[in-house]
């Protein structure tokens, strides 16, 4: 099953598992979570203190049961959520995403700029090119992890932020 | 024909303008054929080949010429700073990690051109200029300064000088494309373009394997040249004192020089091939068979006349010692045609040294006194670069400079 629905992934993600490495102890890698080509975007909201920006990774659920992404931490920022992008108003906007991220047994989700993502809010100081931050995701029904991401400019994910009322 | 003057060469120039030699076209594959695996894996062989990053030299230098080559010079902006430069060393290192083996950048705005490897590398140099504008000058090795100006120069800001060098070199135009595109991108915010330089050699699979390339004059360019993974090509090329970032790297030379052709074509055979030294079917040295045979400056013909004439290329070019000698990598460009018919074309000419003064400059100081060739070649561009030594894996390029 595992087998099956890892084959739907793209080469680019099964290939550069080998370059980054997977976090995670176990030896074997078949019951753990593989992160890949982690980073952070730098943009004009990430110049400055009290700006925002995303995070972003390949997520392969390699368990037998479900995971959920439900949020995260890091030191350069107030406060770390999941997000998602979405259509309102004939725009697209980004906001809050209800219940996380679910990554099923076996199967694998790209977080991205434009898609589903990590945001930081508040930064306490700006994120220049280059730069390396370390931020820890918090799932349900897996371990919490800590990443060290290069923050790089790019030039998809300007979606405006729609805060949840 | 060997007592040529400058005017009687002139002078004696055929009428019948040769046949331009231009960039052939590949083989048109039939997009209908079902190909088996096999077939495929054939196929795709030249996508699939890689060139490794890491290592005590960086690559692109001691290598078999790619096919396609984009020298691109950058310059810095006033607010980079040196911990500016570590910060995009390290997005350029990850950058050249991925590339090489044929992946997508991070955060890569066009992932689906990132075919393959197709032998790419990418080479990163610092010009003078960068030393200076960064307060670095401790760290500028005294083999790395600006040329003299020469007689021959015709050159021009838009292909001269810069800050920083990133060359990138592949067998395959898109994807070298797509991997320059990267790079620049990753690079803005830290330095502007000043300009990029596009060339090629042959195609694989159409010369024997080497650095030699028919350049558009129609000769074969690149054969006497030290031999890798040689002692001599380790004493010529890779540098082993000074600053430590530079130990292990090199000095590069680039020059663009324009050829003007359609007065070389007003040439006959002959008269090309006694301009050079060499000839002009395979390559060998004049009254030699081979392209590799020995060059013999001191051969004459039953009239006691010199077989390689004292104005050819070749023996201007020839060392007078033994530190006179350099690695060249040359490719072509090709940028144009005007609307007379007459082609913008040349060498990107390149001298990988440990110290152009002891090297390729004594060597241009002679073809300038005196080269029959320079009649129909100019060089317009010309910039000098400091070639950081290789990356170990988990190192950052240029760690010890920044
Ligand atoms: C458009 C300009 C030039 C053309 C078309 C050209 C062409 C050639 C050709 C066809 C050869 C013989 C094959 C070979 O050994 O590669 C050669 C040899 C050589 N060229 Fe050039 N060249 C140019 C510029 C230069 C310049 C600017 C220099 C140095 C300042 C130079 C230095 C040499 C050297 C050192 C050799 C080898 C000589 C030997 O056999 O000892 N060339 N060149
Ligand atoms: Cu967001």
């Amino acid at each position: 099953m595992i087998k099956k629905a890892l084959v739907a992934l793209s080469a680019f993600t099964l290939i550069s598992t080998t370059l980054s490495g997977c976090a995670g102890g176990s030896v074997d890698g078949h019951d753990e979570l593989h992160f890949s080509d982690g980073w952070v975007r730098v943009s004009e909201f990430s110049d400055h203190v009290d700006g925002m920006t995303g995070a972003f990774a390949t997520i392969e659920n390699h368990t037998d049961h479900d995971v959920t992404l439900v949020g995260g931490s890091a030191e350069i920022a107030k406060m770390v959520e999941v997000h998602e992008v979405v259509m309102m108003d004939g725009e697209m906007k980004m906001q809050a995403k209800d219940g996380g991220i679910l990554i099923k047994a076996g199967e694998s989700v790209t977080l991205e700029p434009g898609g589903l993502h990590v945001m930081l809010m508040g930064l306490k100081e700006a994120i220049l090119e280059g730069d390396e931050v370390t931020l820890t995701l918090d799932f349900d029904g897996y371990d919490d992890q800590t990443f060290t991401w290069p923050a790089k400019a790019s030039l998809s994910g300007d979606e405006k932020y729609e805060p949840k009322k | 024909m060997t007592n040529f003057t400058r005017r009687g060469f002139l002078a004696g120039a055929s009428a019948s303008a040769g046949a331009l030699v231009g960039a052939s076209a590949g083989a048109l594959i039939a997009g209908q054929q079902v190909a088996s695996a096999a077939e495929v894996a054939a196929q795709t062989a030249v996508l699939k080949r890689s060139e490794k990053f890491h290592g005590s030299h960086q690559n692109g230098i001691e290598l078999e010429l790619q096919t396609f080559t984009n020298f691109v010079s950058l310059e810095i902006h006033a607010d980079t700073d040196r911990s500016a430069m570590q910060r995009w060393m390290k997005l350029l290192t990850d950058d050249i990690e991925r590339l090489t083996a044929g992946e997508p950048i991070l955060a890569d705005a066009q992932p689906q051109l990132a075919l393959g490897p197709a032998r790419l590398t990418v080479t990163v140099g610092f010009g003078p200029s960068l030393f200076k504008k960064l307060g670095l000058e401790a760290q500028q090795p005294e083999s790395l300064s600006e040329l003299p100006a020469f007689k021959v120069d015709a050159l021009r800001e838009e292909f001269s000088g810069g800050d920083v060098l990133l060359h990138v070199s592949a067998d395959d135009p898109i994807v070298l494309s797509h991997a320059v595109r990267s790079l620049i991108s990753d690079s803005l915010a830290f330095a502007s373009v000043r300009w990029t330089q596009q060339g090629f050699s042959n195609a694989q699979g159409v010369v024997p394997s080497g650095v030699r390339q028919r350049n558009l004059m129609g000769q074969v360019d690149g054969t006497d040249n030290p031999q890798f993974g040689t002692d001599d090509f380790k004493n010529l090329v890779w540098i082993d004192e000074g600053p430590e970032w530079i130990r292990g790297g090199t000095i590069l030379v680039l020059r663009r020089i324009a050829m003007q052709l359609n007065t070389w074509d007003k040439l006959g055979r002959t008269d090309k091939e006694q301009v050079i030294g060499r000839r002009l079917d395979n390559g060998a040295p004049l009254g030699q068979k081979n392209e590799t045979d020995p060059l013999d400056l001191n051969a004459v013909d039953e009239r006691g006349l010199k077989v390689i004439p004292n104005f050819a290329h070749v023996r201007r070019a020839s060392p007078t010692n033994p530190k006179e000698r350099f690695f060249r990598r040359p490719f072509n460009y090709e940028v144009g045609t005007a609307a007379d018919g007459t082609p913008d074309v040349g060498l990107l000419w390149t001298a990988y040294q440990k110290n152009p003064a002891e090297q390729y400059i004594p060597v241009q100081k002679r073809l300038d006194d005196f080269d029959l060739l320079s009649k129909w070649t100019s060089p317009i561009g010309s910039s000098v670069w400091g070639i950081a030594h290789g990356v170990k894996k988990g190192n950052v390029l240029a760690d010890d400079l920044f």
